[in-house]
């Protein structure tokens, strides 16, 4: 089957309706309207403090179309865990819980109760959408925002590098771990499929560009994400049960440069900064990890 | 079936009966031994419940609020430096009204460290929303977790509960305890699923507001907790009629008769307390004893009503409000500040980080309280019970 094929079989029906509140071009939206299609109407999500948790509406009105709850900002996996409890002992069976965190809400305020239920092996999928920054906020840097970064509060770019969530989960002993990239949208929805299907702890990882905090126009989203792929430094992949796979190798990865030189947060850097980012996805075999 | 039990224990056979679902908990010192108990009737088949072993205090009232939304009987417990962690959850969890139950096994909060009882910890949490109980003995304990299931549930009221007792006085202590049978309980305390979080019934939970509803939303809140307190008395009196046990409701006045003076406490301080004014009253001193058991909703009106014959009252705080006194004594203060009479309230902090209140330093309040039905005027502030004067470089 073709990709305009499997495009044309996903599900018509939108769980995140129009009229939601995300800014045009956002990634996050782009990534939640993407989930819905493989999670389904059977589905319970948990999105703590981040841009998501508002984007359904305001007052009495929403968006969703399925159970959404807004937790406080550290503990969406751990109310995702009393949740799945409750299910289970009031024998509600088939739903699929799914804890959807931004990358403060996961990698940095919320690591710990993320960190919590990976150990226990929690019956969640959690999905960490990645901007890289603190949008709610105005776009402050945070653990997953990238050496170089500028940002409203490390104007001459950030000076360390990202935190590499994917792999730290992994060795918290995940059953199932993947990258994914709004770029890639069949490549995503297939890796929640898996997940879904799948008991037990489920982390996903998804780069979710935003055009005002990373600087480029928003009808850019999808080009950017796909850069991000093509150039080495966001490989799609997934680790199934310890076993790695690379789920999609670009035939001819593009120079960092053009992924660099597309986004406004990184226009101070220098060609020999951008060499030694380069070196850096050389050196990594393939272009994955 | 009569028990030798401590506080911790007594909790849990109270979460046994009470049939609790998920128990979401992190351990702290001195509840601990609460979670072991619990996770014995869990293994041995004896209470069907999801203990989640969570990684803090913090995820553990989040698990909690995550089991009540979809409709379980949630309880947890913790204290001190876990309640103060989990300060944003108190907020959450009271104003999504989740009747949520928790023990506060009640400790002292750093700095200085300090592993041992006083109410600093829950009265800290006093705006939070939730309901907050004080017992005396491990039988109120048990009778009073049973309680807050039923209270917290109540469609009035739908708010969470917490049910406090001082670590180690009684958390630790054992005494005997009648432990009622499961049917008799049951009748008492119906299973609970009142679910919000349904895939049937899709609903947002926690949408972002503005000034539009919120204030709105706060003023049910607040109307809900008012409304607990006919719900608190309803349900103590009904316990009493199918147990036969009172534990006053709301308060308890304790030898009220004639008295001219009155003690007001919580806690565990209130039993010793009982001997004190019993010796008192043998010696011919008309001093009586009001309990409050309810902090949250704060009895005022009754408060008012018990005081309206007495002259003077003495307020012993197992807290302190920096800068202002004890919680207690602001409170009954507020209580009687419409009075048309003014009456005296002397101010007595006791029993910090552990240290024991005897049954004489319980006297010594009784005896400065009924001099002051005589002078009628008060020093300001309050008297720390047992200072040590050298230790604060106030020695003569």
């Amino acid at each position: 089957m073709g990709e305009r094929e499997e495009l044309y079989r996903l599900p018509r029906e939108e769980l995140l309706s129009g009229g939601h509140q995300g800014i045009s071009g956002y990634g996050g939206t782009i990534a939640v309207r993407q989930a819905l299609k493989a999670l389904g109407p059977n589905t319970v999500i948990v999105v703590p403090a981040s841009a998501v948790a508002t984007v359904g509406g305001l007052n009495t009105s929403t968006a969703w179309r399925i159970p959404f709850v807004h937790s406080l900002f550290e503990c969406a996996p751990a109310m995702a865990t009393g949740i799945r409890a409750a299910l289970e002992i009031k024998g509600k069976t088939g739903v699929t819980l799914v804890s959807f965190a931004g990358d403060a809400g996961s990698a940095d305020i919320g690591f710990q109760s993320l960190s919590g239920a990976a150990e226990r092996d929690e019956d969640i999928i959690h999905v960490c959408y990645d901007d890289e920054a603190y949008l709610n906020t105005g776009g402050q840097a945070g653990g997953t925002t990238p050496a170089g970064a500028q940002t409203v509060n490390t104007p001459q770019g950030k000076p360390t590098g990202k935190k590499d969530l994917l792999s730290i989960i992994e060795a918290h002993g995940a059953g199932y771990v993947a990258s994914a990239s709004i770029a890639f949208p069949l490549d995503f929805i297939a890796k929640l499929r898996k997940a879904k299907e799948r008991k037990g702890f489920r982390y996903l990882h998804i780069l979710t560009p935003n055009p005002a905090t990373w600087g480029f126009a928003a009808d850019q989203t999808i080009h950017i994400a796909r850069l991000a792929v093509d150039c080495g430094l966001w490989p799609l992949f997934e680790v199934e049960d310890g076993g790695r796979r690379v789920t999609y190798a670009p035939v001819r990865r593009v120079p960092v440069a053009d992924y660099i030189r597309a986004q406004g947060r990184f226009r101070h850097l220098t060609g020999d900064q951008i060499a030694a980012m380069q070196a850096q996805v050389d050196a990594s075999a393939g272009g994955g990890r | 079936m009569r028990m030798l039990l401590s506080g911790n224990e007594a909790t849990a056979h109270a979460a046994r009966l009470a049939r609790i679902e998920v128990f979401p908990v992190y351990p702290i010192t001195p509840q601990a031994p609460m979670i072991n108990s619990i996770v014995g009737f869990i293994d041995r088949g004896e209470l069907k419940c999801a203990h989640k072993r969570m990684e803090s205090d913090h995820s553990a009232l989040a698990g909690a609020a995550g089991a009540s939304l979809v409709g379980a009987r949630a309880f947890t417990a913790s204290n001190s430096q876990g309640l103060a962690l989990m300060h944003e959850l108190l907020f959450y969890t009271a104003g999504l009204r989740l009747p949520v139950v928790m023990a506060i096994i009640n400790r002292a909060l750093s700095a200085p460290h300090c592993r041992f009882p006083d109410h600093s910890d829950a009265i800290a949490q006093e705006a939070t929303g939730w309901l907050q109980l004080y017992c005396e003995n491990n039988q109120e304990v048990l009778d009073t977790v049973l309680q807050a299931f039923r209270i917290a549930e109540d469609e009035r009221v739908l708010l969470p509960v917490m049910v406090n007792f001082e670590g180690y006085i009684l958390g630790h202590t054992k005494e005997v305890v009648e432990v009622p049978e499961q049917e008799a309980v049951d009748a008492f305390l119906p299973a609970y699923s009142r679910a919000v979080v349904d895939v049937e019934h899709p609903a947002a939970i926690n949408t972002a507001t503005n000034g539009e509803i919120y204030m709105e939303y706060k003023y049910l809140q607040h109307r809900a907790m008012q409304g607990s307190l006919t719900v608190v008395k309803e349900v103590n009196a009904e316990f009493a009629e199918r147990f036969g046990r009172d534990w006053g409701g709301a308060v308890e006045l304790y030898r009220g008769e004639d008295a001219r003076a009155l003690l007001v406490a919580m806690g565990s301080a209130v039993s010793t307390a009982r001997i004190a004014v019993d010796e008192m009253r043998a010696a011919g001193q008309p001093v009586g004893l009001l309990k409050v058991r309810s902090f949250r909703p704060f009895p005022a009106d009754e408060i008012r009503s018990v005081a309206a014959g007495v002259r003077a009252l003495a307020v012993i705080d197992r807290d302190i409000i920096y800068g202002v006194g004890g919680a207690l004594h602001r409170e009954v203060q507020w209580a009687l500040a419409g009075d048309a009479v003014h009456k005296p309230v002397l101010s007595y902090i006791a029993g910090m980080g552990g240290r024991d209140i005897s049954v004489a330093d319980v006297k010594a309040i009784g005896q400065d309280v009924l001099a002051a039905t005589e002078k009628g005027s008060v020093p300001m502030g309050a008297h720390w019970v047992g200072l040590k004067a050298d230790l604060v470089g106030e020695a003569k």
